[in-house]
């Protein structure tokens, strides 16, 4: 596959992306017509003089207060997980993994449900109960699997995905165990699992932000030597890279993001394998390039699904089911157009 | 010699309980190029391991230019050495540059990106190897020989003062297995750069390496020129197989001829059969009836000769005379003593001239059955001399024909059941 020249594709998906939210930010449920929608935004976001006179309040509120952070959300969510589902393909070398591969959303899940169960709510630094809940089990969770995978200073990759996987289990059967315990509270847990934007304003995005920076920056420092971990782990080492600290950052940075956008969103999956995947196949293995399309992209195709999740029906789809329900089969779709021309990456 | 570059002291190490090396003690010095040779397991690649920093030591200690290796940080060490492995895949499609711009990485940081620096050493070290026609190319879709030599530009671009190298012909033909030892000869003579090779093929090794290492059981068994540590006690100490080391004619290194790993079937009534030979025909058959357990001799043989050559290897009792001279009476009489108990005396595949016509002298008196191979009668440099002897002697004796080797030994298998 021809590379697209690095030059052009970061500026070219950036134009992309914007003219992408505006067009999601004026579709919508509400019967908000496009000149008056035009007319919120063009007063909103640039603070032009625009004559709002005859748009109705709730109109400016659904645009305000609904739409634009939740553009914003799904940016951010999609573009942190992206983000993560690269570095952890990184140091995995295996394309098959996502951000949750190791557990962070069963872990963060389980977190979710005792919180709904016992109606924690804390309102810890500005989150919910159940917000603060789902932030620690991930962590919790990645801790464990961490530790139980280390042998002497190291931790070999593969134990590390095989103790994820137990551990991911084993959560996930905690979870099922409080389910049906808490019969009543069955359908709001399923609902947290599936992940939706629903509801979620500035706050949230305030929430998010300090920590999807944080970590995305940290990732962003290990392009290189994620690069040289592709060739091989040895490879890396006789080539300069200290790989178990690259593990550990590319671990603990990636768990901060999921676990800050999931513990808000609920779990949104396949935004994380799939795009770094497809950006990939596009503009080759070089996380330099890698790193901020499968950020714009991921960003950008979140959006998408979850004006879709609000659009599509009268009632509210949890994104995460779009995201499954829009990247699987195209996914399919491209394993089986590459099974024919070579390799995946 | 210049100054001692690597250097290791009672180095011992190994995966879990199970220790591959035991105890090396070894000296590399600057400018050096040694070959590592030793049988499978003997603990080569594991040392190589030891040096990058793969593989912790469980005891003993290794220094690189003089600082302690376990405490040198990767970046520091890849500054120091670079390792070329056996020819290895990349599952990603990496282009060439990108492949070799990596060994850059010890000396780049975070905040220290790719300078112009960088990409010009880059550049170098693709020209010295013939790889910047593909520097575009995917590294995945090069041949194995080309991708060998892309590894090798990486390691040059690491600026290293060492290169290790661990099998680094072993998945590739003549021609790149060449291609790629002169690359690195070349390095080692130009650039004054360290080499350490861990090699499979001896003659590789021998040609090339200016020292040759010998590991043997985690240990090091011989360390010397190719000349002291390639002969044949060394050698089959390390295969535990028949061999025959002769000299290259062409490059004046020892070289090694594999003969055979399994014990050839043997005869079951032992024979003494005598070979009347001298130039290079009857090396095969001389192997082949001592693997058998036959009591071999031979003679009349010229010093120097292949025929000499092998009987000299197996230790197997000839005459021999001085190369281009004539075999005289007194030789022919320790011929004849030779063969007197011969229960068959082979005249091999030789050309007769005026020199050796004299070693089918008094062979009808002896008590051996006479074979002859029937090329030796066309090959006659005598004036007729050959004929007539052969006459004289098929008077009193049988003489039976043979026309190769095998129909030879076949015969050999017809006796015996009689």
């Amino acid at each position: 596959m021809k590379k697209i020249d690095r030059k052009w594709a970061i500026p070219l998906s950036i134009a992309i992306c914007l003219i992408i939210m505006y067009i999601c930010t004026v579709t919508g449920v509400a019967s908000i017509s496009f000149r008056d929608a035009n007319r919120i935004l063009l007063h909103e976001i640039f603070h032009l003089n625009v004559d709002l006179e005859g748009i109705s309040n709730g109109s400016i509120t659904i645009i305000r207060n609904v739409r634009l952070p939740r553009v914003v959300l799904g940016f951010l969510a999609g573009a942190s997980l992206a983000v993560c589902g690269c570095g952890f393909q990184g140091i995995f070398k295996n394309p098959m993994a996502d951000p949750f591969v190791l557990g962070v959303s069963s872990g963060a899940a389980l977190g979710a449900s005792i919180g709904i169960v016992l109606h924690f709510d804390s309102r810890l630094l500005g989150m919910s109960g159940t917000t603060v809940l789902a932030f620690a089990g991930a962590f919790l969770t990645i801790l464990l699997v961490y530790n139980i995978s280390k042998v002497g200073k190291k931790v070999p990759v593969s134990t590390l995905l095989l103790s994820g996987i137990a551990v991911s289990q084993t959560l996930s059967a905690a979870m099922s165990v409080i389910m049906i315990m808490n019969k009543q509270s069955m359908d709001q847990i399923m609902f947290w699992t599936m992940g939706s934007l629903n509801g979620k304003g500035w706050n949230q995005i305030l929430t998010v932000l300090p920590y999807s920076l944080l970590g995305i920056l940290l990732l962003f420092t290990t392009c290189r030597e994620l690069d040289i971990m592709l060739t091989g782990e040895d490879t890396a080492i006789q080539l300069g890279v200290n790989v178990e600290f690259l593990k550990k950052k590319v671990l603990f940075a990636a768990t901060v993001i999921t676990a800050a956008v999931i513990s808000v969103t609920g779990i949104i999956g396949f935004v994380g394998l799939v795009v770094p995947h497809i950006v990939r196949m596009i503009t080759g293995p070089k996380h330099r390039t890698l790193m901020p399309l499968s950020l714009i992209f991921g960003g950008t195709f979140l959006i998408i699904c979850d004006t879709a999740a609000r659009s599509l029906a009268v009632w509210e789809i949890p994104v995460g089911i779009i995201t499954s329900l829009c990247g699987g089969p195209f996914f399919i779709y491209l394993l089986s157009r590459m099974k024919k021309g070579g390799n995946f990456s | 010699m210049s100054g001692k570059i690597l250097e290791f002291s009672h180095v011992a190490a190994g995966y879990g309980d199970r220790e591959i090396l035991k105890d090396i003690t070894l000296s590399i010095h600057e400018g050096e190029f040694t070959g590592l040779i030793g049988s499978n397991g003997t603990g080569k690649s594991t040392l190589i391991k030891c040096i990058s920093g793969l593989l912790p030591l469980n005891r003993g200690n290794i220094s690189i230019c003089g600082k302690e290796n376990a405490t040198l940080k990767s970046r520091e060490r890849a500054q120091l050495v670079a390792v070329v492995p056996q020819s290895y895949h990349v599952e990603y499609d990496f282009t060439v540059e990108d492949i070799v711009m990596m060994g850059r990485n010890p000396y780049l940081g975070f905040r220290k990106r790719e300078s112009q620096e960088d990409y010009d050493i880059v550049s170098e070290a693709m020209k010295a190897t013939n790889t910047e026609v593909f520097r575009g190319r995917f590294y995945n879709e090069l041949s194995g020989g080309e991708r060998q030599r892309v590894i090798l530009a990486r390691a040059i671009a690491q600026k290293p003062r060492i290169i290790l190298l661990d099998e680094p012909t072993s998945a590739l033909d003549i021609y790149h297995q060449m291609e790629v030892m002169e690359l690195i000869t070349k390095l080692n003579q130009k650039e004054h750069m360290t080499v350490l090779a861990v090699l499979h093929d001896i003659n590789m090794a021998s040609r090339f390496c200016q020292r040759i290492v010998m590991l043997q059981e985690g240990t090091v068994f011989m360390d010397g020129t190719p000349q002291e540590v390639i002969n044949r006690r060394n050698m089959e100490a390390l295969y535990h197989m028949k061999l025959m080391i002769r000299e290259s004619p062409l490059f004046h290194k020892p070289e090694i001829v594999p003969i055979r790993v399994m014990e050839q079937e043997k005869i079951e009534v032992p024979r003494h059969i005598h070979i009347i030979c001298g130039a290079a025909e009857a090396v095969n058959l001389i192997e082949e009836l001592d693997a058998r357990g036959c009591t071999v001799t031979a003679g009349v043989l010229d010093k120097q000769s292949e025929d000499w050559k092998i009987c000299h290897q197996l230790g197997i009792p000839c005459v021999d005379i001085e190369p281009f001279t004539s075999v005289t009476e007194e030789k022919q009489a320790k011929n004849l003593e030779l063969m007197k108990d011969a229960d068959m005396i082979v005249v091999a595949n030789v050309p007769f001239g005026e020199g050796n016509i004299q070693n089918l002298h008094g062979l009808e008196f002896t008590c051996g059955k006479i074979y002859i191979h029937k090329n030796a009668l066309c090959d006659d440099y005598t004036d007729g001399k050959l004929a007539k002897r052969v006459k004289d002697i098929e008077k009193r004796k049988e003489i039976t024909y043979f026309e190769n080797d095998r129909e030879f030994l076949d015969l050999l298998k017809q006796t015996e059941r009689q």
